[in-house]
């Protein structure tokens, strides 16, 4: 969710307030961290999370092409280590993803479908919920329908399924930099 | 030392560069942001839309933004709500990023308050000059950006000394026949929209190639009448430029209580400061930003900030009213038009209209009004994707959400229309320096009290409701319209004013500061009041008739 959206859906100016300390659980850990050493170890705790939600958000027997979730989490991880990403919601993701867990024991992501799915609903009956679901929809469609460059739209995979191309000229470069992983 | 610097390399930088450098003068043209290439752009939707790759990071430059909450004003940072006020930061400014629908101001906008009276809460004025100055410098500007269009004689259109553009319209996409049909059952005249844009290539500038991303993206042909391209360009094979990118200007310093002597600046890549002398200054940033740089370099000639012996910097602060609306055009029951003929990508709708420019309604009564652009959806792909993915306030996700996206992009394109019309001046929409907060350069803020005044929704609500009965003509579904007060940031004006008397207004009528002698202010700050067109054209028409002011007051030096 872009921030202008985020005060558009909820409402308020208040959007940093609202993501640091709407967590129920009163985390915000996240929001202190300092070098991006820190994120990259505190990204490995919730991507196994984040790439559950993705996968049940995007399943594979949709109309759209099946995305392999550890590349998407590979370009989260990328996209939101870069310096013009913003530091609240790059916290914001790794807390609601902490929260989705607490909420069930840390057990979340070996819930099957039907499960997920009811664990997902009730969530988003929480704004917090809501708006980290949200969140994790609009990185998701970032990495599905991005340029190729980005790792996730091989062969316009994506824009082929809709109809629709990015025009030209293509970035010859990604602005987050080259993948070196 | 330079004989002018300017503060600023957009529409109004580029405009007063061209000319000083045309005509001899040695110029320093400063720019915060950095250079990009015409060969450096492309359409990266994920780095020019979606991040702040041409913006400063809010947590490093920021406003503060204060909006009235339960009857009291309330300053909230603009990292905190990420509600961004900078457009475009490289050189060029936002002109590379503009959509280029371009249009005159009318005569009346210049006369407004003689022609429609006082407003109750409206700081109206008329301006010290009128159209018949400024037309010279609308054909100018027309010539040198190269806009493209058709002229059509329209009761609200405003005369020209030329008979028609020299650049052909750009190219149509076929919805057109259906718009114009639509328009005309309704007793409405479409007009050719007139567009920054080249339809044939022209001096080095290649013609518009229909790349179908040219709003919001820098433009690879070169087409776009950014400043970058159409003036700045040919300003430094003059010779006489030296553009100076990366570099802030933090303040203006005054010795005396006539003149500026330098400019204090901060090399953004290695933090240094040093002073830039010159003859003379010229800013030529975004309207908010000027009026902050002149409270900023407040000193003890000038303790209420330079160029403000008026009390009236920062004051009057103008956006644009109006809003917007969209309708989805499907293959089943499409007129006039092929569905495959509607989809074609790339070409422009390049319909506006001015029917409701002055409006003298029975029941409504007779009051200023605005113009009218039609257009398609923004083609950004991740937009797109992600706009049909709620029910009833929940997220739609798994296989439903595939389905949607997918009918979204096949089977309908939505069109689209924008209105503008006047952001009346008032006194709770202004820019001061903020208290508390400061940039990464230790300077105060900009804090923006933004509050619009109920006439400029009142007008856009009524507008928007005969755009909605052309979409509903057009067999168009889906329709709606969102008519806000709250202000498009990259419509930015006021703040200086121009004026003939130094105790009501901040420049006079060359846009001089009524203080200081070799101070001018270029950009879109000048404006007493906005007209109700897009400011662009009147930035670069206006910019080009106070650069030839300057070059009178430099030969007359």
């Amino acid at each position: 969710m872009l921030r202008k959206d985020f005060i558009k859906k909820t409402g308020t100016m208040k959007r940093r307030s609202f993501l640091i300390f709407g967590s129920a659980l009163g985390l915000f850990t996240y929001f202190k961290l300092k070098k991006s050493d820190d994120f990259e170890v505190a990204f490995k705790k919730v991507k196994p999370t984040i790439e559950a939600v993705q996968e049940h958000m995007f399943p594979q027997n949709s109309k759209l092409p099946s995305a392999d979730s550890k590349q998407v989490s590979l370009f989260l991880f990328e996209t939101m280590s870069h310096s013009s990403f913003d530091k609240d919601i790059r916290a914001f993701v790794l807390e609601g993803a902490s929260e989705l867990e607490k909420r069930h024991d840390n057990h979340f992501t070996s819930l099957t479908a039907k499960e997920k799915e009811i664990a997902l609903r009730a969530y988003e009956e929480t704004s917090y919920g809501s708006a980290w679901l949200s969140q994790m929809m609009t990185l998701t469609l970032e990495a599905l329908f991005s340029d190729p460059i980005y790792g996730i739209n091989k062969n316009e995979k994506y824009w082929n399924e809709v109809g629709a191309y990015g025009g030209l000229p293509r970035p010859k470069q990604r602005y987050i930099g080259t993948r070196d992983v | 030392m330079y004989d002018v610097v300017i503060v600023g390399s957009g529409a109004s930088g580029g405009a007063v560069a061209y000319t000083l450098c045309k005509a001899g003068f040695k110029v320093a043209l400063l720019e915060k942001g950095g250079l990009m290439k015409r060969e450096e752009f492309s359409k990266d939707e994920l780095a020019y839309c979606r991040r702040d790759f041409v913006t400063p990071n809010l947590f490093d430059e920021y406003h503060t933004i204060e909006e009235k909450v339960e009857g009291e004003w309330v300053a909230t940072p603009s990292y905190e709500s990420g509600w961004s006020f900078w457009n475009g930061n490289i050189v060029g400014g936002s002109s590379n990023f503009m959509s280029g629908m371009l249009h005159r101001m009318h005569p009346d906008d210049f006369r407004l308050k003689s022609k429609y009276g006082e407003i109750k809460g409206a700081n109206i004025v008329d301006w010290p000059i009128g159209y018949e100055e400024m037309e010279p410098y609308y054909a100018l500007a027309e010539e040198l950006v190269g806009i493209s269009g058709h002229f059509e004689t329209h009761p609200y259109a405003p005369w020209r000394s030329t008979p028609d553009f020299s650049q052909a319209p750009t190219k149509e996409n076929a919805v057109v026949k259906l718009l114009d049909k639509s328009c005309k059952t309704l007793g409405i005249t479409p007009l050719v929209t007139s567009r920054a844009v080249l339809s044939a290539s022209k001096a080095g500038r290649d013609a518009c190639y229909y790349s179908n991303f040219c709003g919001s993206y820098g433009c690879s042909s070169g087409a776009k009448g950014s400043s970058r391209e159409a003036l700045i360009v040919p300003a430094l094979a003059t010779g006489n430029l030296t553009l100076l990118s990366n570099t802030h200007v933090k303040k203006l310093h005054a010795d005396s209580t006539e003149a500026v002597s330098y400019a204090v600046v901060v090399d953004t890549i290695t933090g240094e400061e040093k002073h830039i002398k010159a003859k003379l200054f010229v800013l030529a940033a975004q309207a908010h930003e000027t009026a902050r740089l002149l409270l900023n370099s407040a000193n003890e000639y000038h303790p209420d900030g330079l160029a403000n012996g008026s009390g009236q910097l920062g004051k009057n602060l103008l956006f644009s009213g109006g809003g917007s609306g969209q309708g989805e055009l499907y293959k089943e029951g499409l007129m006039e038009i092929s569905f495959e003929e509607l989809m074609t990508t790339g070409l422009f709708v390049n319909r506006s209209v001015l029917d409701w420019y002055f409006i003298d309604d029975p029941k409504e009564g007779r009051f200023k009004g605005g113009s009218v652009e039609f257009m398609f959806e923004h083609q950004n792909i991740i937009s797109r994707a992600s706009k049909d993915n709620k029910d009833e306030g929940k997220l739609v996700w798994g296989t439903v959400l595939g389905e949607r996206i997918v009918k979204r992009f096949r089977e309908q394109k939505s069109i689209r229309f924008e209105i503008f019309n006047d952001w009346l001046p008032t006194d709770d929409c202004f820019v001061a320096l903020d208290p508390v907060h400061q940039d990464k350069y230790g300077m105060p803020v900009g804090k923006l009290r933004l509050n619009g005044h109920p006439q400029d929704i009142k007008v856009g609500e009524y507008i928007a409701k005969h755009c909605e009965k052309i979409l509903q003509q057009m067999g168009a579904q889906n329709i709606y319209a969102s008519i806000s007060s709250a202000p498009a940031q990259n419509l930015v004006a006021g703040g200086c004013r121009f004026g003939h008397d130094p105790k009501t207004s901040v420049l006079n009528k060359e846009c001089r500061a009524h203080d200081v002698k070799n101070l001018y202010v270029a950009d879109a700050s000048f404006m007493p009041t906005g007209g109700s067109v897009p400011y662009t054209w009147t930035i670069y028409a206006n910019a080009l008739r106070v650069a030839d002011a300057i070059v009178r007051h430099l030969k007359s030096t």
